[in-house]
C-alpha cells in the first residue's frame, strides 16, 4: 500500500537531497509536491530537470535549492525565471549546465549502475571543462573523442501521471513522454508520484501499454486532481497562462515574488483549498478545453 | 497540400521583415529532409510550414521534436505545447527515440538555432555573459538541445531577430553550441562534422567563408545598406567575393498571403520582435 497524503509523501524528500523534478518549460512539473516542500520548508535541495520552469523559480524564490543540474530553465513565451536567475548570478545557485544527451548519459549510467556513458554531443562547447563530471575520453576503437558523463544517481524523483493504482503501478495517458519519465525515477533512489487519479488496478489491466512504471520502482503515490497546475498536464489540461503572467510580473522582484508565494503556497491548507484558489472548478474546465484553444 | 500558384507568384510588395525572415528560412528546407523545432521558435516553426506549403510538400516535420506530421491550427502561443502537435501520426517518445533519431546520422540533418550572442566564426552561447560561469552578470536560459546540436553532424541555420553589437559578437561570453570554435579547421579536426551554414537576421543573411570559416555577408535585405549591418555587427564581417552584396530576395506574394492566412494569423512570429523592442527599451528580458 503506498497511498500517501502530499505531506505524508513530501517527507520522502530530505533536506540536502538532490531531486529529479519532471518538468518541460510550461509542461508537466509535480507543482502540488513542489508547493508541498516550499510548505514543510525543505532546504539546501538540489535540483535535476531537462527544462526547469515555474517549479523551480519557486524553489529558488523560496530559498529551497542551491543547486541545478539540467539543459535550461525558461517558462518559454513567459519568459526567464526571474528568482532562479537572480539565486544564479548572485552566487546561491550553483548550475552544473548539460545538453540534453549529457544530462541523459548521466541519468541513464546511474539508472544502470554504470560508472559513466558516452555522448558525441558537447564536443568543442565550454562546457566540458568547466565540469568535473564531464571529461573528453578517448576512444578505445580508435574513432574521434568522445564525452564521458559520470553516473548521476538522484535521491528522489517527482513525478506527476495521469493515474496509479495504490501499489504504485504509474501509467500516462497517450501524450509527449518526456525523458524525464523515461529514465528520473529509474535513476532515482527514491520514487514519488502524485496522479490525477487513484484507480483499481483493474482499471490499469485495460491498457496495460500505457503503464510507464511497475510498483515496484515506487515508494509513494498521491492522489492530486490538477496536481501539475498552472503548468500543462496533456492530454487533460493545457497550462495556465494568466497564471503564468501573473508569475512572471511577481517574480521582477522578490518582495512580491514573497507575496505571490505567501498567497498560493503558504496561504491555502490544502491541495483543494489550492485549486478554489487559482479560480476553482469554472477556471480549471476552461483549462480542461485546451484542445479548441 | 500545396499553396496553388506558388511557383510564379510575383514578389510580395507589402511585407514586413518577420516574413522576409521566415521565407529565407523556409528555402533552408529542401524535399526529403527531416526538421524539428524547440521551444519558442516561432520563425522556424512558421518555415516549415510554408516549406511544407510550397516547395517541399515532403519535408517531415516533428514537431515540438514530439509530434509527427500533426495537422496543426494557426501557429500558437507556445512551440512546445500540445497545440502545436494536433493530430500527428505519432508522438515520439524523448529519452530513446527522439535522441536516437537525432544522433543517427541519418535523421534530422538541420536545425534551427535562436541564442543570445553569435560570434564571427558561429558560435553560439545561451548560458551566460559576464564574470564567471559560477557568478555570471547574467544567466541566460542554458543549452538545452544546442549544446548537442552543434557536435553532431547537423547543419546549423541560426536565426536572430535584433541583429546589433550586442547579439553579434567578436567572441561568445561562453561556448554553449560549437560552431567552428577558432575558424578554419579547428572544427573538423576535432572530429566533428556539419556546423553552421546560414545566419538570417532582420537585417540580412549571412554564411561562413568555406576556408577560414569567418561569418560573410551574403545578402542585405531591401531598404538595408552594407554600412548599416557593418555597424550593428560586433565584428568585421566579410565580404562575398568580388565584393558586391546582393540584396535579399524579397518574399513572394503567395509566400506572405500564406504566412498571413493559413500559417500564423494570430502574428505570433512576430512575439520574438516585440521581445527586442522591449530589451532595447530596457524593459524585462524574456527568454
Amino acid at each position: 500500500m503506498k497511498l500517501k497524503t502530499l505531506p505524508e509523501a513530501a517527507a520522502l524528500v530530505r533536506d540536502g537531497d538532490l531531486v529529479a523534478l519532471q518538468n518541460m518549460a510550461t509542461q508537466s512539473a509535480p507543482m502540488a509536491m513542489v508547493r508541498e516542500l516550499i510548505r514543510a520548508g525543505r532546504r539546501d535541495l538540489g535540483l535535476v530537470c531537462l527544462v526547469g520552469g515555474m517549479a523551480v523559480d519557486w524553489l529558488a524564490a523560496s530559498g529551497s535549492i542551491n543547486r541545478f543540474v539540467g539543459a535550461a530553465v525558461s517558462m518559454e513565451q513567459f519568459g526567464l525565471c526571474q528568482r532562479f536567475r537572480k539565486a544564479v548570478e548572485a552566487g546561491r545557485v550553483r548550475v552544473e549546465e548539460l545538453s540534453e544527451t549529457a544530462l541523459l548519459a548521466r541519468l541513464t549510467a546511474g539508472a544502470r549502475s554504470l560508472p559513466f556513458l558516452p555522448t558525441r554531443g558537447l564536443i568543442g562547447t565550454d562546457l566540458i571543462d568547466i565540469n568535473p563530471n564531464l571529461e573528453l575520453l578517448e576512444d578505445p576503437f580508435g574513432g574521434p573523442p568522445v564525452v564521458a558523463c559520470r553516473a548521476l544517481v538522484p535521491d528522489v524523483a517527482l513525478i506527476h501521471a495521469h493515474r496509479a493504482d495504490r501499489f504504485g503501478n504509474v501509467q500516462y495517458e497517450p501524450t509527449a513522454l518526456w525523458p524525464d519519465i523515461g529514465i528520473m525515477p529509474k535513476a532515482a533512489r527514491r520514487v514519488v508520484v502524485t496522479v490525477e487519479r487513484v484507480v483499481g488496478s483493474d482499471v490499469l489491466r485495460l491498457n496495460p501499454d500505457r503503464t510507464v512504471l511497475p510498483g515496484f520502482m515506487v515508494d509513494a503515490v498521491v492522489e492530486a486532481p490538477w496536481g501539475a497546475h498552472p503548468t500543462s498536464f496533456n492530454p487533460c489540461y493545457g497550462y495556465d497562462s494568466g497564471f503564468h503572467l501573473r508569475w512572471a510580473e511577481a517574480a521582477a522582484a522578490p518582495g512580491s515574488a514573497t507575496e505571490f508565494l505567501a498567497a498560493f503556497v503558504h496561504a491555502p491548507a490544502d491541495h483543494a483549498t489550492y485549486l478554489q484558489a487559482v479560480g476553482g472548478a469554472a477556471r480549471l474546465a476552461a483549462l480542461g478545453r485546451w484542445e479548441a484553444g | 497540400m500545396s499553396v496553388p500558384g506558388w511557383e510564379k507568384s510575383p514578389p510580395a510588395r507589402d511585407y514586413s521583415v518577420d516574413e522576409l525572415m521566415v521565407a529565407v528560412l523556409a528555402g533552408c528546407f529542401r524535399p526529403g529532409d527531416q526538421v524539428c523545432n524547440g521551444m519558442a521558435s516561432f520563425l522556424p516553426v512558421s518555415a516549415i510550414r510554408l516549406a511544407k506549403l510550397t516547395h517541399a510538400p515532403d519535408l517531415v516535420w516533428l514537431a515540438g521534436a514530439v509530434g509527427l506530421e500533426p495537422r496543426p491550427g494557426p501557429v500558437p502561443a507556445s512551440t512546445l505545447e500540445a497545440p502545436l502537435w494536433r493530430n500527428s501520426l505519432m508522438y515520439v517518445e524523448q529519452c530513446g527515440d527522439f535522441w536516437t533519431m537525432v544522433l543517427n546520422g541519418r535523421f534530422l540533418s538541420k536545425f534551427c538555432v535562436g541564442a543570445a550572442q553569435l560570434d564571427r566564426f558561429g558560435n553560439a552561447n545561451n548560458s551566460v555573459i559576464g564574470g564567471d560561469f559560477h557568478s555570471p552578470r547574467v544567466r541566460l536560459p542554458g543549452t538545452a538541445g544546442m549544446g548537442d546540436m552543434g557536435s553532431i553532424g547537423k547543419l546549423l541555420y541560426y536565426w536572430n531577430p535584433d541583429h546589433s553589437q550586442r547579439s553579434l559578437v567578436r567572441k561568445v561570453d561562453f561556448v554553449s553550441c560549437a560552431g567552428y570554435l577558432s575558424g578554419g579547421r579547428q572544427r573538423s579536426d576535432l572530429g566533428l562534422e556539419g556546423g553552421p551554414e546560414l545566419v538570417v537576421t532582420n537585417l540580412a543573411v549571412l554564411d561562413f567563408h568555406p576556408d577560414s570559416k569567418h561569418m560573410r555577408l551574403r545578402s542585405v535585405h531591401p531598404g538595408v545598406s552594407v554600412e548599416e549591418v557593418q555597424s550593428a555587427t560586433g565584428f568585421e564581417l566579410l565580404l562575398p567575393d568580388g565584393g558586391e552584396v546582393p540584396q535579399t530576395p524579397p518574399p513572394t506574394q503567395a509566400q506572405v498571403d500564406a504566412i498571413r492566412t493559413v500559417i500564423d494569423p494570430h502574428g505570433m512570429r512576430r512575439r520574438e520582435f516585440r521581445r527586442m523592442r522591449q530589451r532595447a527599451a530596457g524593459g524585462p528580458k524574456a527568454g
